[in-house]
This record gives C-alpha cells, structure tokens and sequence, in this order.
C-alpha cells in the first residue's frame, strides 16, 4: 500500500454522480473558488490535490452544501446530483446531506455510545422500521468501516475513548450508515498515525465498491494510492483534472508538474 | 490630625525617593557604574518608607476606637457595670462618646460626664502620639534606606520584592475576606446556639423571632425552629426556577442556533440589561406591578391570592434569573466544538436535530453548572423578597401563599436595633450561617461541574 | 476486511427536491423547537418593557412638582427679627392663602386651607426672611411646593369622580384648588428638588441629594480599595504566582466569593466591622469597604481575562531584551490590558451601585434629612434611598420611588455605555 503505485480502472464506462460547472466561492470579499468544472464519477474515488489553502476542502464543502452554515460563504455556479440542480431553491439541504455524506479531518465522534453514533443517522433519516433492523445496520456499517471486531463488545461504551484512528472509523461508519450516494472525505488521514491511516485507505477502497467516493488530500502519495481521478487545485482554480495515472505520470499543466515533482507545495 | 499623619507619610516617601535618587546620581557622576538605575534606588526608600508606616497608620485606625473604649470602661468607678449585660454597656459607652462629641441629651450622672473628658483626652493623645509616631518611623526608615544606597546596591531587587510582598499581599485579601466570613458567621451563630439548642434550630417547625426584650414584657416565648423559613426559601426559588430554566434555555438555544445576527445584535444586549437591573428595581417592580397584577387575576378566577404570595416574588426572581441562564446556556453550547456540530448537519440532520440531540446535550454538564449557579442565587437573594415576600414563617408549600425567606428573616432580625447579646440579632447569624453553608455547597459543586466541562473541551 | 456482509440496500432513488412526509415532519418540529426560543426572547422583552414602562409611567410625573406662587404679607405681628425662629411664619402663609379663597371660613377652615401648602414653605419664608430682615412688612411674591395631595389632585393621580369618603382630598378643597388654578397661582416646573433636596417625611419636598452623595462616597472608597488591591492580586495570580496548591486554592476561594450572596456580606460587615472594629454606623465609608469586597472578585476575575488576553510574544519580546519580569509586567502588559481592566472594573462598579442588602444591614437605611459632608457621616444610598421610598405609604412616595429608580438606571445605563465604548474602542485583535 505504501509505493506509488496508480490503480488501474478504466473509469470511461461510469456514469457522472455529480457534476460542477463554473463555480465560484465567495467568503466575505475574499474570491475562494473560480470558475471550477468537475465531474464526479458513480463508485470511483476522485482525489483533489494541492497546496493547503488552495481552496480543496472549500469545494469539497460545496458538494453537500455545508457551506451553508458559514454565513459569510457564498457559492454561485451550477452543481448536479444525478442531473438534478442542489442549490435549486426548492432543494432541502437536509435531504442532499442524507445523499452526500462527509467526513471530516479530525475524528468528530459524538459524545454517545458507539452505538448511537452509527445509529444517529438511521434514527433522525427513520431507516429503521424497528430495533431489530436498527441493530442489523449499526452491525453492517461497523463491518463497512471495518471496526465491528473492535467495537462490537463495547456498543456501550462513549465513542470519544476509542483511540484516533478507530474514532475516524467510527465517523466513517456513522457516514455509511445512511447509506449516502456519495462520501466527501476532507483530509480524513491528516490526524492519524500511519498505521490508522492505512486502514483508512484500505477502508476507502472497499467503500468505491457502493459509493463514489471524493477525498480531499495534501498527501500525494495517498492520492496516488487510493483515487482513480485526481483534481489539482491552485489558488482556487482548478488547474487540471484527469485519470490519476495521468495526473502522476504525464501531466498537461506545468504548475501540476511541479507540485507533484515537489517544486511547489 | 489623621490627615496631618497621612499627609507626613507622603512628604516623607517624596523625600526619600528624591533623596535615594540623587545619592545614586552622586554615585554615578563620580564615575562609578551602578547595579540599578537611579529610579530603582528613589522607589526602594519610597517603599520602604509607605509600606510598613502605611500599615502602622491603618492599624492605628483600626484599633484605636475599641482600645479607647476599653480603656474608658475600664476606668469608670466600680460598680457602675456591675450586673449590666453587654447590650447596656454598649449603650453606656455610646452615650459617653456622644456626651464626648457635644450632644448631651437630659442631664448625665457626673461619671458619665468624667468619662467623657477622659474620652477626649485620651482621643488627643492618640493623635498625638500617631503623628509622633509616623514622623519616627518615617524618618528612621528613611535614613535606613539612605545608608543602602551604594554602587552594587541591588535596588532593583529590593524594590521588587516588595512590590511583589505587596502583590501577594492582596491575593491573600480574598482568603481573608472568606476567613472572616467564616469567622464572624460561626462565632456569632456558637453564641446563638448556646441559647438555642442546634437540634432545636435545625428541627424545630416553628419561627417566632419575637422574645420579650424586657423581663416584664408580654410577648410570646421565642421560637426558633429553621424548618418553615428554609421551606419558604425553597418554594420561592423553586417558582424562580420553573420559570427562569425553560426561558432561559429555550433564548439560549435559539440565539446559539437560529438567530439571525442581527436579532443576536439586539437581543443579547437586552438581556444584559435585564442582568444589570438592580434586584431592588425587581423589588419595586413586583409590588407595583406583579403582586397587584396576580391579585386581581386571582380575584377574577375566584382563587384567594395573598397580597405577598410567593408567586410573585418567585415570579419576579425568575425574570431576574433569565438572562443569567441564558448566557451561561448560550456558553456552553458555543463551547461545543463546531466539528460535533458540521459532523451531524453533513449527516442530514436539521438544525433542530443537531441542537436537541447534538449539541444540547453534549452542553448539558455547563448548563446544569449554570442552572445550579442560578439556584444558589435565588436563595441567597435578598431585596426581592425583602420587598414583595411575607414576614411570617409558615409551614406550607402553597405557592399563593404568603411565605417568607432566610434572607428575609436576616434582614428583619438586623433592621433596627443590633444589640449583640440577644438571641433574635443572633439567630440572624445563625441563619447567616447555614444560607452560606448551602450556597457554598452548591457553588463548589456547580464550578466544579462546569471546569471539568471545559476541560472535555479545550 | 472480508468480512463485508452484503445487505441489499433498499433502493432510494428519491428526487432532492420531492418532499417526503417524514421530512416535512423533521422541519415542523425545527419549527416548534424556534417558535419556542422566539417566545422566550419574547417573554423577557415584555418583561423589560412592562418594568420600564410601569417605572415610566409612575415616574414621570415626580419629575415635575405642582407648585402654589402666593403674595405673603409680612406681618411685623407675626414676624419679628429678633425673635426669628419662633415667628409665626404658617400663619402669615395661611393669611396669604386666606386671601386668595373668598369661599373659605377664615375661622373652621385654617387648618385645612393651610394643608394645602407643604410643610416646607414656611421654612422657605423663614429662609428668606433670615437672608433679608427688610423684607418684614412688606409683601413678598413666592412660590412654594404644594402638599402631596394636591400635588396628586393637580397631575390627575385623583379621580374627582371617586365618592368623597375615598378621596384624600374632599370636595371643598378641590374647589379652593381649582380657584387657586383659575388664579394662575398653580404652576407645574421642574422638580429641581428631587436632586438638590435631601430626604423628608414629605413626599413633596423629598429628594435624592443624600442618597447620590452618600453613593458617591461608598462607591469612591470601594473604587479606591478594591481596584488597586483587585489588580496587585490578578497581576500576581495570572503573572507570577508559581502553579502550586496554594494558588489554586486561592483561585478556587475568589470563584466562590464572588458567588457568595451579598446579604452574607452585609453580616460580614456587621460583625467585623461594626461590631469589633466600632466604626461608625450608617456610614458610606463602611458601605465602601462591605462594596468593594464584593466587587473584588469580579475586577480579579476582569483583570486576569484581560491579562490573558495579551499575547505570550509581546512578553517575550521585552523579556528578550533584558527587562526583568515586572518590568514587562507593568511597563508593557498592563498598559495593554487596561481597556479591559477598566471596563471590567466599570461593570463591577455599576454592580455595587445598585448593590442593598448589605448596606440595609450597616444601617444605611437611616432616616436623614441632610447630606452628609464626609464619608463617614451617616448617609443613606441610592439603591436603599429606593428601598425607604418603597416602604412609605404617602401616594407621592410611588412615583418619587419610580423616579429614584431612574435616576439610578440612568446611572447604571451611563456606566455600562462607558464600558461598552472602552471595550470597542480599544478591543483588538492580537
């Protein structure tokens, strides 16, 4: 898992899950995101690399409307879900968040059981017609996020005492529980050690088999190592998008070559 | 004369400071090097000379009245207090030092008018020798500290130190004041309990404050059972808190949550001034306005209300009571980390939902700090219920009815005359102490709830 | 990571925009959960508006005072020089009053005619007459406060429709009133003398100058006692003492007190400072110090936030060039977090402005009709000047009570606008 090896897919024969044209960002009177086109492809995982403050983790935010809740952030542009528009006036953010899960990059467990953080979503959604069917969930999205051999003698127990690594599993299952069509992931490794981390990315390339999956990442080697598309932002534009293997070996844009090439960073 | 000493004090640290500061000036321009700066070498004499004198000063003050005093009565010819219990003595002396000040009220046994005259001339004499004193001491430390002044003198040092004395000096303030709230509380309410039996006090179910103060006096026997006035205190904080929580949680969960910035803009400081109203404003406030108010209802409804029901001074206090729950509520929810807050909205969860079952509770250990805090203060609260509770101490739970408080009872028992001797000026010590005793208790328990709280978080 | 149970995933293929009922159920109760928060904050801005209108409303009028302007003949009979105080200056008044009232008996009427004077106005003459002998047999031209009935009756606090028996005025006495009006005798300025009077038994001619020097002068000694020692102990706690068991407990001891109910303060100061150190009763100097150990906590509380507040790198700095500890400490440190200090400080002030049980319990709920002239004068405050008010039964005591109480909320108001602008003005972003 740790050499730069690209994997292989031919992505051509998927379907586009969401679709972003022309999108700006605006924070206050800061421009955050110009003019970004994307295609987010069903059950593949799309990598966005770049520099830290090149406005990554700002779009990734746009994708599920969490920037929502910043009251300064202001987005303009087109974004699709499966052709329908999710900043149409008539769209719930609440039922696009059901559809487009996230996790964030510090583990963010809530202060309840391990049960009731993976049954959290299930509960508010009413996926479960009963406590049988509740448990089977909880159950499924533990194995999911690989932590149900973990966890499973201690649903019980406050989801805060698992160490870092189980926690941002714990949020990844509590994510899955929902059953999303989509999972943002915002630098879901950067607060974990190797070891977690690589279970994370083992975790993330099980995940593609259901969802698509977009993680947002500074590391480049794990880019390479998980995401089948890649996004190279910079300074908020994105500057080139292609099939990973591309991206790291024979990239179009300078800029993209040197920051994989380590001269910008 | 007091004036004259402090104003002797001042001139002398002037001149110790100029005197230090060109001593070292001279040192310097004779072309050694020196270890502090000139400045430093003036502020070491004008500390060393303010400091210990002041204190001198402060303590002469302090003291010299009951010395006086106990000179004065120690001199009075034998058998002039013999059998008199301290209340009368206290009386005596009051009327010396106001014979001693020019008002002479009636015609005064000769004694009286002896002490009076000794009373002055010992007050000069004091003076006197303070203003003797001040001047000595001033002019000793200013010499000493004038012979310290040399090239390798660490000035610096010296001078800090003090200021440093100085500093933890007024930290220990604070246990002081705690110390001499305990002090006084427990030595007062010992006296108390010498006439009271303590099971007496703690058990007893009836208050009756009213003792004869003259043997020959009709007057019902004293009773002084705590059961009633404590049951008061607690149904008036308990209509305070039924109706401060639900307000002050529910403001609290809106301007965290759905507030607009604009409506926070306007709300929040309202509610501060709803804290900085003084609680004899609410007072005021629930005689004029309530307490009519719930009659008049009352009346309508065929329902008897008395006129200082506990409705209303509870009532009143719940208002009081309101934006300090809020703030604290609004607090603890911004203490929790925005993480849990975007983790449940990326979720699909509503606001709401992230609020009720998100956030609120993972805030409840500082909201029930806040809300343990709030009790505290409606039983220690005084002038609401001073002003629009009952006197009389019952035992009864009836809201609408009248009810009185510990504080109350406090503020009754010392109103007038404080004659120290009597069980009815001690037993508001008494009182004193076990409203301080229970506040504390759930002081400590409330900070220490919404520290470890922080602690989660920071 | 085999392990992967296959459940089948229903399928959910729902459009973002159709509404299902479950949702719609989800947002009903987000709406409740608002529409309760909106009506707290409603409840608590009725209240608000309720008390300042209600202390409005029964304020207002003692802003102003019915005053009666007569034409007194001096009656050398009645008045001499020499024999100044035992001169029969109601009676010249009630003469006076007399003369202007054709349908008064000047025999059965006197005392009622003369009630219709304050109690005030015949040392107003006495005053005047004590100023200027000349003015002895000649006649003076004076205006005088009115007696609270009828200054009651002139601001419509009477209703005239009231059966007789129920009015504090009867039916004659509004008639000589309303000749009086018809005369142009009756005037209504400015009550200057709810500021420039002390207290009195009588409504009309009570007001505040007592209680706003007696506060004054316990606010002044709080302010000289607890800033200076309220800093030195947050300078000494946030900077220098080392973290150990005993700072602790100290920090632990100062969160306490200032959560201490005021009434316990008030049986501090009775004990200790009245009771064995025997200074004086009553006094604003005594009500100053019980205040300002009340208001130390909160300055130690303001001054280590604002200390706190002063970023590591500017203690550095002046450390890094030799300067000695305290040398940072006051020179750069204190300088910089004085905005704070001082409004936290403002704020603890208006606390003990408003501040009454413990000054009840020192006894500063005396009855005294002169201001005092030093600190430790017996004296009243505004907040129990407020509380004596309450306590009276006079009608006129209502509205004087409302219009003390915004006196002091204009205080209090003025004070926190002065914290509010310290805290803009100099709040800055490190």
């Amino acid at each position: 898992m740790y050499d730069m090896k690209v994997t292989e897919q031919h992505v051509d024969d998927l379907q586009i899950k969401m679709k972003a044209r022309e999108v700006d960002v605006f924070y206050g009177d800061t421009h955050a995101i110009q003019k970004v086109d994307v295609d987010i492809l069903d059950k593949t995982v799309t990598a966005f690399i770049g520099p830290s403050g090149c406005g990554k983790s700002t779009f990734l935010r746009c994708l599920n409307r969490m920037n929502d809740t910043i009251d300064v952030a202001r987005v303009a542009g087109d974004i699709t879900l499966d052709g329908e528009d999710i900043y149409d006036k008539r769209v719930d953010p609440v039922q696009l968040r059901a559809k487009v899960g996230m996790v964030f990059q510090k583990p963010n467990p809530f202060p309840k059981s391990i049960y009731e953080n993976v049954a959290y979503g299930p509960k508010i959604h009413g996926l479960a017609r009963n406590k049988a069917e509740l448990d089977e969930i909880v159950e499924t999205s533990l194995r999911r996020a690989a932590l149900w051999d973990e966890a499973k003698d201690r649903l019980d127990q406050p989801g805060t005492g698992l160490s870092g690594g189980q926690q941002q599993r714990l949020c990844i299952a509590r994510a899955v529980a929902t059953n999303p069509e989509v999972l943002l992931m915002d630098e879901p490794c950067s607060a974990l050690d190797p070891i977690a981390t690589a279970q994370v990315e083992e975790l993330i390339d099980e995940l593609r088999t259901r969802f698509s999956v977009v993680i947002v990442t500074h590391s480049m080697q794990q880019a390479a190592r998980v995401s089948q598309k890649t996004a190279f932002f910079h300074l908020g534009e994105l500057v080139e998008y292609d099939d990973t293997s591309k991206i790291f070996t024979n990239p179009d844009d300078p800029r993209t070559e040197s920051y994989i090439t380590g001269r910008i960073g | 004369m007091t004036l004259l000493a402090f104003a002797l004090l001042l001139l002398a640290a002037v001149i110790g400071y100029l005197v230090n500061w060109r001593a070292a000036r001279a040192i310097r321009e004779g072309g050694q090097r020196l270890h502090s700066l000139m400045g430093f070498h003036g502020l070491f004499s004008l500390l060393m000379i303010l400091v210990p004198v002041l204190t001198v000063l402060l303590l002469w003050l302090g003291f010299e009245g009951p010395v006086i005093n106990r000179m004065i009565l120690a001199s009075l010819p034998a058998g002039e207090l013999e059998g008199l219990g301290s209340g009368a003595i206290q009386l005596i002396s009051a009327e010396i030092r106001s014979i001693a000040g020019g008002r002479i009220f009636g015609t005064p046994e000769d004694w009286k008018l002896d002490a009076a005259d000794r009373l002055i001339a010992l007050r000069t004499w004091s003076d006197i020798l303070l203003v003797v004193v001040v001047v000595i001491l001033s002019l000793g430390i200013l010499l000493f500290s004038r012979s310290r002044v040399t090239a390798d003198f660490r000035a610096r040092q010296a001078s800090e130190s003090i200021v440093k004395g100085l500093m933890i000096a007024c930290s220990v303030v604070a246990i002081f004041t705690t110390v001499g709230i305990i002090f006084a509380l427990v030595f007062e309410a010992y006296r108390f309990f010498q006439i009271v039996p303590f099971t007496e006090f703690l058990f007893g179910t009836n208050w009756e404050p009213q003792i004869p103060i003259r043997e020959d006096q009709i007057a019902a026997e004293g009773a002084f059972g705590w059961l009633p006035v404590i049951i008061g205190t607690l149904v008036i904080s308990f209509v305070a808190m039924f109706i401060a929580t639900p307000v002050g949680l529910l403001s609290a969960i809106y301007l965290n949550e759905f507030a607009p910035k604009t409506v926070r803009a306007v709300v929040k400081p309202v509610l501060e001034i709803l804290s900085g109203v003084p609680t004899v404003v609410y007072g005021f406030f629930a005689i004029l306005v309530v307490a009519p108010a719930l009659r008049g209802t009352g009346a309508d409804l065929g329902i008897d209300i008395s006129s200082n029901t506990a409705l209303a001074a509870g009532g009143v206090m719940g208002i009081m009571l309101i934006p300090f729950i809020s703030s604290f509520a609004d607090d603890a929810l911004s203490a929790v980390p925005r993480s849990l807050r975007d983790g449940s909205l990326a979720l699909g969860a509503t606001r709401g939902e992230t609020m009720r079952k998100v956030l609120f509770p993972a805030a409840i250990p500082g909201i029930v700090g806040g809300v343990l805090l709030a009790v505290s203060r409606a039983i220690g609260e005084t002038m609401i219920v001073v002003m629009a509770a009952g006197l009389m101490a019952r035992m009864t739970i009836n809201p609408l009815d009248s009810v009185t408080t510990v504080t109350v009872q406090i503020v009754t028992l010392l109103i007038g005359d404080t004659a120290f001797d009597n069980p009815k000026t001690l037993a508001a010590f008494a009182l004193g102490l076990m409203l301080f005793v229970i506040t504390l208790g759930i002081n400590v328990l409330a900070l220490r709830i919404v520290r470890k709280y922080r602690e989660i978080y920071d | 990571m085999a392990d992967i149970t296959d459940r089948v995933d229903p399928p959910r293929k729902t459009s973002l925009t159709q509404s299902s009922a479950a949702v719609a159920r989800r947002k009903r109760a987000d709406l409740i959960l608002q529409g309760f928060g909106l009506g707290a904050i409603l409840v608590a801005f009725t209240v608000l508006f309720i008390l300042i209108a209600s202390l409005v409303t029964t304020g207002f009028s003692a802003f102003v005072q019915t005053h009666v302007t007569l034409d007194v003949y001096v009656d050398p009979d009645e008045i001499s020089e020499e024999q100044l105080p035992r001169g029969g200056f109601q009676d010249v008044l009630t003469d006076a009053m007399l003369a202007n009232l054709p349908n008064a008996d000047p025999e059965d009427d006197v005392r009622a005619v003369r009630a219709i004077l304050s109690n005030g106005a015949q040392f107003a003459l006495r005053d005047m007459v004590a100023d200027d002998p000349s003015l002895i047999g000649q006649t003076v031209t004076m205006t005088v406060p009115a007696s609270d009935p009828f200054d009651q009756l002139n601001k419509g606090n009477v209703d005239r429709a009231t059966p007789e028996g129920q009015r504090r005025v009867n039916d004659r006495e509004i008639e000589w009133f309303d000749t009086l009006d018809e005369a142009g005798m009756i005037t209504t300025p400015l009550n200057f003398g709810l500021i420039t009077n002390a207290d009195s038994r009588f409504p009309e001619l009570a007001g505040l100058r007592g209680a706003l020097v007696g506060s004054f002068y316990a606010l002044l000694t709080c302010f000289l006692i607890a800033f200076p020692v309220g800093i030195g102990a947050a300078i000494y706690l946030e900077e220098f003492a080392p973290k150990n068991r005993v700072s602790d407990f100290i920090e632990v001891n100062i969160n306490n007190l200032a959560a201490v109910p005021s009434v316990v303060f008030g049986l501090l100061a009775l004990a200790v400072f009245l009771n064995w150190f025997g200074l004086p009763r009553s006094a604003p100097f005594v009500g100053g110090l019980t205040l300002a150990l009340m208001t130390m906590p909160t300055i130690i509380i303001a001054t280590r936030a604002a200390l706190k507040a002063v970023p590591p790198s500017i203690r550095e700095a002046a450390l890094g060039v030799g300067a000695s500890k305290q040398q940072v400490v006051f020179g750069h440190v204190l300088p910089l977090a004085m905005p704070g200090i001082l409004t936290g400080t403002i704020i603890g002030l208006a606390q003990a402005l408003g501040e009454t049980a413990p000054l009840l319990l020192i006894g500063m709920n005396a009855f005294i009709t002169s201001a005092p002239s030093s600190p430790f004068e017996p004296a009243t405050a505004l907040p129990t000047q407020i509380y004596i008010w309450a306590d009276s039964p006079e009608r006129g005591f209502v509205s004087r009570t409302s219009a003390a109480i915004l006196v002091l909320l204009g205080f209090l108001v003025t004070m926190n606008a002065i914290a509010i602008y310290l805290r803009n003005k100099f709040e800055r972003q490190w």
